[in-house]
């Protein structure tokens, strides 16, 4: 998995060096800090709060909570999967606080399509719809399963600390993804029935 | 699961398929899948659409579509700004209302006990007219002041609840209070000229009258008030209460009980005013026949007062004949006096301008003139003089210091907008002329007042720290660039120093001090705009 990706590479040595300068009080280096993965966490509160002011808000407040959490944080961990963490549980507080979710915390396999989905249908799907269309279509999601998809496939989180974050149990985390896709297809216009397999003859599983 | 109890023809759901692309099943059941996506081609193309369809949500997410807008690019400090500055305004008005019960209050009782009962301008137009009848109990503008800061702090409290609509949030409140107040007067009479308005003669309205037409003509009577938005305005009839008038020519010809406040170009007083005048008029005449029960306050360009007066008059004028009597005191500031041979003052006079009066042989005055002629122009012989420019400095310099200590990234944009000089003194040009106009028609409709008040107040504490950020700018092309607080604050000081000088130039001084507030206050309004505005930063 790839954090660097979205958060800009910056060599374990130099970051060591920065943490401590910033744990220190070094206003220049807790700048750098700043600048270094600001455009990430800001993209991905952009992803998990539909409002764009909610996710400057949380922006700004993920970092004044990395600032005074940050000698908490343990350095044998990847830093950037520390940040995402608290950006996750910041954003979720948030949502959750709002009270507007709908989704239900029970659930299961029963909720699911039996069918397949038809691959050719899927793979036209994915042709037809650009990034921005896909993060539009996110936004549409109920609050849960928006959150599992930007946390598993833009802050490539592991399904253990996706179920810490979202309290769920581990073995749910990969119905709730299969879910979240399958609301994500509907939303962007590929209606489950047209998804359904023709091809694979309805198999019941 | 399929029926069949072979593992191989047994085909898997895609949750079973997700979970084996992600790593996610143990050992044996990786095994089962494996084994069977080698003999089920069917499984297989779906297993390679889930993946696809991994790889398409992980692009498409992970896409650098956003820049960082521009209000996250500098890091957040420690959260003390918001409570800096709600301090500061708590401090500040504090300040104002030891001001006003110090100073300004005991003045004002002073200044009523002498007859100036309606001295401050602003109480007078806005406080006490019928509009605000209202207002009355909040007759002070400290407390107004109170209320707001309450007000201010309330909704910051709640910002978070209501999101991002605080500018709304603030007009929203300002409309509420209008329209909570609003029942507080009494049922008018409203009426729309079409586009004159005639009330005939022999007609009473019950009730206050407010008229708003191109020419109003009142020749009946009115039981109340008269408000009158018109271009040309002639009262004949008997107004019981006030009449308040704003419009390019206002007649008086008829008795009115109450109060007369105007805001026109000709104001003519051809009768008997019960209690008060007061009017911000460019000419203003009050005949032989009239007759004033109480004070007259005036700021006019040109001004002939022939009739009689009973309490005192205040006036500022550029020019004033004056004919008639008065029976109290006179306070006169006009760039040219003269009472004429009929002229009489029972009270004292005072006169300030830069000519002496002219005082005709027949009139009569209780006291001799007291006249102040002020000298144009500092006295830069005076050692005080260059003390107070020192005093001056220091409190800008303070000023300017707590704003960079509170607010450093409001100080950093207002200091690199100062930068862009041509958009900078465009701008702060435009905002110099335009507040005001635009706080005076905020202020004459029923809904802006508070609105209007707290851009005047935000106006002054704009023209106040204009310098600030233009003397940061003159301290870092002299001294270098900087970053840091330390620095920043040497070359604060050495800005307003070199700023302070400047204006002791004579007469380029006061040119060099207009240029100077307009290109900070446009360096305010850009760093603001640049603030609220929703415009991307590339980020860098």
């Amino acid at each position: 998995m790839d954090r660097a990706k979205t958060t800009g590479a910056m060599s374990e040595a130099d970051l060591a060096q920065v943490l401590s300068q910033v744990r220190a009080g070094d206003a220049d280096a807790w700048g750098e800090l700043y600048r270094r993965y600001a455009p990430a966490m800001f993209r991905f509160c952009r992803r998990v709060l539909p409002a764009r002011e909610d996710a400057e808000d949380a922006t700004t407040e993920i970092f004044m909570r990395v600032r005074q959490k940050l000698g908490t944080y343990d350095a044998s961990r990847p830093f950037t999967a520390w940040l995402y963490k608290v950006a996750s549980n910041h954003c979720w507080d948030t949502l959750r606080r709002r009270r507007i979710r709908q989704d239900l915390e029970t659930g299961d396999l029963d909720t699911l399509p039996l069918e397949h989905p038809d691959p050719d249908q899927l793979e036209r799907l994915q042709n037809e719809h650009t990034s921005k269309e896909v993060r539009a279509g996110l936004a549409k999601l109920p609050d849960r399963a928006r959150m599992a998809l930007v946390l598993r496939y833009y802050a490539d989180m592991s399904y253990d600390e996706i179920a810490d974050t979202l309290g769920v149990r581990r073995a749910f985390v990969g119905v709730l993804l299969l879910r979240a896709r399958h609301q994500l297809r509907e939303a962007l216009g590929g209606s489950e029935a047209g998804l359904a397999a023709k091809a694979t003859g309805g198999r019941k599983t | 699961m399929s029926s069949s109890d072979d593992p191989l023809a047994r085909h898997f759901d895609e949750v079973t398929g997700l979970l084996y692309l992600e790593g996610q099943l143990d050992e044996e059941h990786t095994r089962e899948v494996s084994a069977h996506l080698s003999v089920c081609a069917p499984c297989k193309q779906l297993l390679h659409a889930l993946e696809k369809e991994s790889v398409w949500l992980r692009e498409s997410l992970q896409a650098e579509d956003e820049a960082i807008p521009a209000r996250l690019i500098a890091p957040p400090q420690r959260g003390a700004a918001h409570w800096g500055w709600m301090i500061a305004f708590g401090l500040c008005a504090a300040g104002l209302y030891t001001v006003w019960n110090g100073f300004v209050e005991p003045s004002y009782e002073r200044a009523s006990q002498a007859g100036f009962s309606q001295g401050n301008v602003l109480t007078m137009l806005f406080f006490t007219g019928a509009f605000w009848k209202g207002w009355d109990q909040m007759r002070s503008v400290t407390e107004l002041l109170a209320v707001a800061t309450l007000g201010g702090v309330a909704i910051w409290l709640l910002r978070k609840q209501w999101r991002r609509f605080t500018a709304i949030a603030f007009v929203m409140g300002a409309l509420v209070c209008a329209l909570t107040l609003a029942p507080v007067v009494r049922a008018a009479d409203v009426q729309r000229g079409a586009p004159s308005y005639t009330l005939p003669a022999g007609q009473e309205v019950k009730t206050d009258l407010i008229v708003i037409a191109d020419r109003a003509r009142i020749d009946g009577d009115v039981d109340g008030d008269l408000i009158v938005f018109s271009e040309y305005i002639t009262v004949s009839g008997h107004v019981k209460g006030d009449i308040i008038g704003f419009g390019q020519e206002l007649r008086v010809n008829g008795p009115v009980d109450g109060n007369v406040r105007v805001l026109c170009q000709t104001l003519s007083l051809n009768s008997t005013v019960g209690k008060n005048v007061m009017g911000w008029a460019g000419v203003a005449e009050m005949t032989e026949k009239a007759t004033v029960g109480g004070t007259m306050t005036e700021i006019v360009g040109a001004a002939e007062l022939d009739g009689k007066l009973g309490g005192d008059l205040l006036i500022f004028a550029g020019n004033l004949e004056m004919n008639g009597s008065i029976g109290g005191n006179a306070k006169i500031r006009a760039d040219q006096l003269r009472i004429g041979p009929d002229g009489e003052i029972k009270g004292e006079t005072k006169f300030e301008g830069r000519h002496q009066p002219v005082v005709e042989s027949g009139a009569k005055l209780g006291s001799p003139i007291q006249v102040t002629i002020p000298k144009t122009g500092p006295d830069y012989s005076r050692v005080t003089y260059y003390w107070h420019r020192v005093l001056l400095w220091g409190a800008s310099f303070l000023f300017g210091l707590l704003v960079l200590l509170l607010a450093p990234g409001f100080f950093v944009d207002a200091e690199s907008a100062a930068k862009r000089i041509g958009p900078a003194i465009g701008f702060g040009v435009l905002f110099f002329i335009a507040t005001p106009i635009a706080v005076v028609i905020a202020c004459f409709t029923i809904v802006g007042l508070s609105v209007g008040i707290a851009t005047l107040l935000f106006y002054a504490i704009a023209i106040y720290a204009a310098k600030v950020f233009v003397a940061a700018w003159i301290g870092e092309k002299l001294l270098g660039p900087s970053s840091g607080v330390g620095p920043a604050i040497g070359r604060l000081a050495l800005g307003l120093a070199i700023i302070r000088a400047l204006l002791i130039v004579p007469y380029a001084g006061f040119w060099i001090g207009f240029l100077v507030i307009a290109w900070g206050m446009g360096a305010i309004v850009l760093a603001l705009y640049r603030r609220m505005g929703p415009q991307l930063a590339h980020a860098t």
